[in-house]
């Protein structure tokens, strides 16, 4: 019986794929999908068809002509793989940093947090079928593309920060429409909690879907709210704090059963903690240099590697860079959160529906050009 | 705090392995390992008894071998350590997969790069190269390249 | 002339064309609505350029739909796929003939009205499935499998309502229902079979919240995944359409009609009231799409099994006890 069982079940099993065009996969990304009826049978994640060969560029160009490639991996965090990036080096050729760049970096990289967090929401949305909050989310995040532009020129992919400080420093007008990005929020998060967060329908189709344990978690490498949302409070802004971040009250938001309705939660909370430390950070704005006194324009750091982590909008990022003397890396590795974020998936979709593989893959917020690199 | 076990755990495990401590925070981690090829997969099932997550596998192209750098961490604060394995041009590196779900993909892609066959990963197809190439971009003879050393240019 | 107007045939074909007229003018006016209406909702204007306030809109875009190239995909049935779109449009016209939109103003006033108009309506399921099937594409086949379970799911309850006030008003025919109103609007009196009808009525016409067949975000279009040009603008035209006898339905069953509040009629002749009120309730329609994410198909389905069936059929069963003894 059970023979005659599983042959059926095997001529029932088809294929589907499920990208690279789709409205809903984040990128260009390909999922090969066993299904019997409409539940997965396995899932087979196919990726890079955005490689672009960011890491043989490092060890071609010089530290300084990196720079520019550093956002275009996660575009949606361009701000804070920028600001890692320099941390990176920074770190690798020993320039001090003046206190004043150090805040200006934080805000910066917070403020993009905050709009990655929003696009994130206003497609995740839009996959579930819920056309207006992306535009909600879409307005919010113009305001923030606004303030970074006014001070770094780009909207998305910044060059900003750069190796001692940052390009530009800020002025009255930057402050004055943060603060007022700040005050507007507090109004919008108890309108999107309204509409969204206490919807049935959202809360049916994201409550127990996609659960990640914690132990899968961990074989996987998985970091970030994905993490979070599994109940380990693991960020590496407290972790291993670095700029300022040792200075600002923030709380890490975690959940506990580790469904796409936690990670939503969390990536929610987050947005409003990093309200919160930009808010300090202005506060507490100290005067002086955005920028270190002699950068040479041509880096030379001495011999040897190092390893920088920061906390981008989907995890544990770092960069990775070995140094042989010369004006560019020998090696430059990045390690992106989106790689074992999208892996986990292998384990995860097995067994759902397909209806919910899109609610499931929309939750893990993967940005593949980060994975391709 | 569970760095110090570990620590504890790989010195007896390889007392003969050099082990660096890292006093200045560049390499990100508190201690650098370096492994036997052969060891790899016993230190590997250490950090997953003893609860570490891992963070990236990577690899070093150098004119006289490859480098495999596995770094592992946990979630307790300043907690990342890593494992060295040298591993000569052509040979072939044990895969930590079936102890490490996450290493499938981490060692395809160090495959796609630099060539390094892992025995026992069941899946070694291309992951960010196209399914037919056969060539490996990251390798230090090809393409456009900056500098070959040998290892103890770098590293002394 | 009189004698032409007065002929059976004459008049059944003269409503036709009329019918067929309208709604094609209706379908024009709501596909501009619907993007107004959406846009507003969204904090932004919708189209605004082509003609004023973007009235010309729907008009470029059919020209437009209409110079499309006809795109068959390898291996699928090309009789089956061109049929399929007709056969969605075609049948719900049928419903026009029926519907009281004013005193002496229904085409055709069949003393079956009711059962004719959802019996026509149903004609989309096999359409729909057939325009899946005839793909060749596993996404549309999915599409058209998931409409046929919705579709099927959700016309008991539908009908089930409708029964219910066919019990009250006892007649099938559009006009004895809207006379049975002139006092008081059937929905204050069966306020139950009214919700139970605005959601089937949703399920029905694949909007959503209840629009999985043609979820774009998860199957790319669904069940009209392949079709290009005219055969995807019938699909939409079809679906207008539907909207707009669904909700009629629902003005003369629930809310009166072409009969104003409390039978005052303010002055107003009834097809104005019967169309202001016809939509409105369309205006709830998108204003639901825009506002709710997609239900799951699983959750759709057990919905309708387990709450909305069972719902409508006590409703109906109350309703029948009421009749007969009070």
């Amino acid at each position: 019986m059970a023979e005659q069982d599983t042959t059926r079940a095997s001529q029932r099993v088809y294929t589907l794929n499920l990208g690279p065009q789709h409205p809903s996969t984040h990128g260009v990304l390909r999922v090969l999908l066993d299904l019997d009826g409409e539940y997965i049978v396995k899932a087979d994640p196919v990726i890079g068809y955005g490689h672009r060969g960011h890491e043989k560029m490092g060890e071609n160009r010089q530290y300084r002509q990196f720079l520019p490639n550093t956002s275009r991996m996660d575009y949606l965090s361009g701000m804070l793989f920028n600001h890692g990036f320099v941390l990176a080096v920074e770190k690798l050729a020993g320039i001090q940093v003046p206190e004043r760049a150090k805040y200006i970096r934080v805000i910066a990289s917070e403020l993009n947090r905050i709009s990655s967090h929003l696009l994130w929401f206003g497609t995740y949305l839009l996959d579930l079928g819920g056309f207006t909050p992306f535009l909600y989310a879409f307005d919010d995040r113009e305001q923030i593309l606004d303030i970074l532009d006014s001070v770094s020129g780009s909207r998305l992919t910044y060059s900003y920060c750069r190796f001692g400080g940052v390009s530009r420093d800020i002025d009255s007008k930057f402050i004055d429409m943060t603060r007022a990005f700040l005050k507007r929020m507090e109004k919008r998060w108890a309108d999107y909690d309204g509409l969204v967060t206490k919807n049935i329908i959202f809360i049916r189709r994201t409550r127990d879907v996609g659960v990640i344990d914690a132990e899968l978690a961990r074989r996987y490498g998985v970091t970030g709210p994905n993490l979070r949302a599994c109940g380990v409070a693991f960020d590496v802004r407290r972790s291993e704090p670095y700029e300022v971040y040792d200075r600002f009250e923030f709380e890490v938001p975690t959940g506990s059963r580790g469904d796409a309705l936690d990670r939503y939660s969390v990536r929610f909370m987050e947005m409003r903690q990093s309200c919160r430390i930009i808010a300090q950070a202005l506060d507490h704005l100290p005067q002086g240099d955005f920028m270190a006194g002699k950068v040479p324009q041509k880096l030379a750091p001495p011999r040897g590697e190092v390893y920088s982590a920061f906390e981008s909008a989907r995890g544990l990022s770092a960069y990775y860079l070995v140094s042989d003397g010369g004006p560019g890396p020998y090696r430059c590795h990045i390690r992106v959160p989106s790689f074992g974020n999208l892996n986990v998936l292998n384990d995860v979709l097995p067994g759902t529906l397909v209806a919910d593989a899109i609610s499931i893959l929309g939750s893990i917020d993967v940005v593949i050009p980060e994975i391709d690199r | 705090m569970k760095v110090k076990d570990i620590e504890g755990v790989m010195r007896s495990k390889f007392p003969d392995a050099p082990l660096h401590m890292d006093e200045s925070g560049l390499t990100g981690a508190l201690w650098s390992m370096a492994v036997p090829i052969s060891g790899i997969r016993d230190a590997a099932g250490a950090f997953d008894a003893a609860g570490f997550f891992l963070e990236s596998i990577t690899a070093l192209d150098f004119e006289d071998t490859f480098e495999l750098v596995y770094h592992f961490n946990c979630y307790e604060p300043m907690s990342r350590v890593v494992v060295r394995v040298l591993c000569g041009h052509g040979q072939v590196p044990p895969s930590i997969c079936d102890i490490y779900r996450g290493a499938v993909w981490l060692e395809r892609e160090v495959h796609d790069f630099f060539g390094i066959e892992f025995s026992g990963n069941p899946d070694m197809r291309p992951l960010l190269l196209p399914e037919d190439a056969d060539y490996h971009p990251l390798r230090k003879t090809f393409g456009k390249v900056g500098a070959y050393h040998k290892r103890e240019v770098i590293y002394g | 002339m009189s004698y032409l107007l007065s002929s059976e045939w004459s008049r059944l074909i003269l409503g036709l064309l009329v019918a067929v007229g309208f709604s094609q003018l209706n379908a024009l006016f709501l596909v501009w609505l619907e993007r107004k209406i959406a846009g507003h909702i969204q904090l932004r204007p919708g189209p605004m350029e082509v003609g004023p306030h973007g009235l010309l809109q729907t008009i470029a875009d059919a020209v437009k739909l209409m110079g499309k190239e006809l795109i068959l995909p390898l291996k699928a049935d090309r009789k089956l796929f061109f049929v399929a779109p007709v056969l969605v449009f075609t049948p719900v016209l049928v419903g026009f003939l029926v519907l009281p939109f004013a005193k002496n103003m229904i085409i055709h006033d069949l003393n079956v009205g009711v059962l004719l108009i959802f019996a026509f309506s149903t004609f989309t399921v096999p359409a729909i499935l057939s325009g899946g099937w005839a793909s060749n594409n596993k996404y549309a086949l999915l599409g058209a499998v998931r409409s046929v379970g919705q579709n099927v799911a959700y016309e008991i309850p539908l009908l089930l309502a409708a029964m219910s006030i066919v019990l009250m008003a006892n007649s099938l025919s559009f006009s004895e229902i809207v006379h049975a109103q002139r006092r008081l609007w059937f929905i204050f009196v069966q306020p139950v079979a009214g919700i139970i009808y605005l959601i089937s009525a949703t399920a029905e016409t694949n909007r959503a919240p209840f629009d999985i067949p043609e979820a774009e975000s998860e199957l790319v279009a669904g069940f009209h995944t392949e079709y290009s040009g005219m055969g995807f603008g019938l699909f939409f035209l079809a679906e207008y359409t539907n909207m707009f006898i669904v909700c009629a339905v629902a003005t003369s069953l629930f809310f009166g009609g072409w009969t104003g509040p409390f039978g005052i009629s303010l002055g107003i002749p009834g097809i104005v009231w019967f169309l202001f009120k016809t939509y409105v309730l369309i205006f709830h329609l998108m204003w639901v799409r825009w506002t709710f994410p997609r239900v799951r198909f699983d959750q759709l389905m057990n919905f309708a099994w387990k709450v909305m069936i069972p719902i409508s059929l006590a409703n109906f069963v109350v309703t029948a006890i009421v009749v007969k003894f009070v």
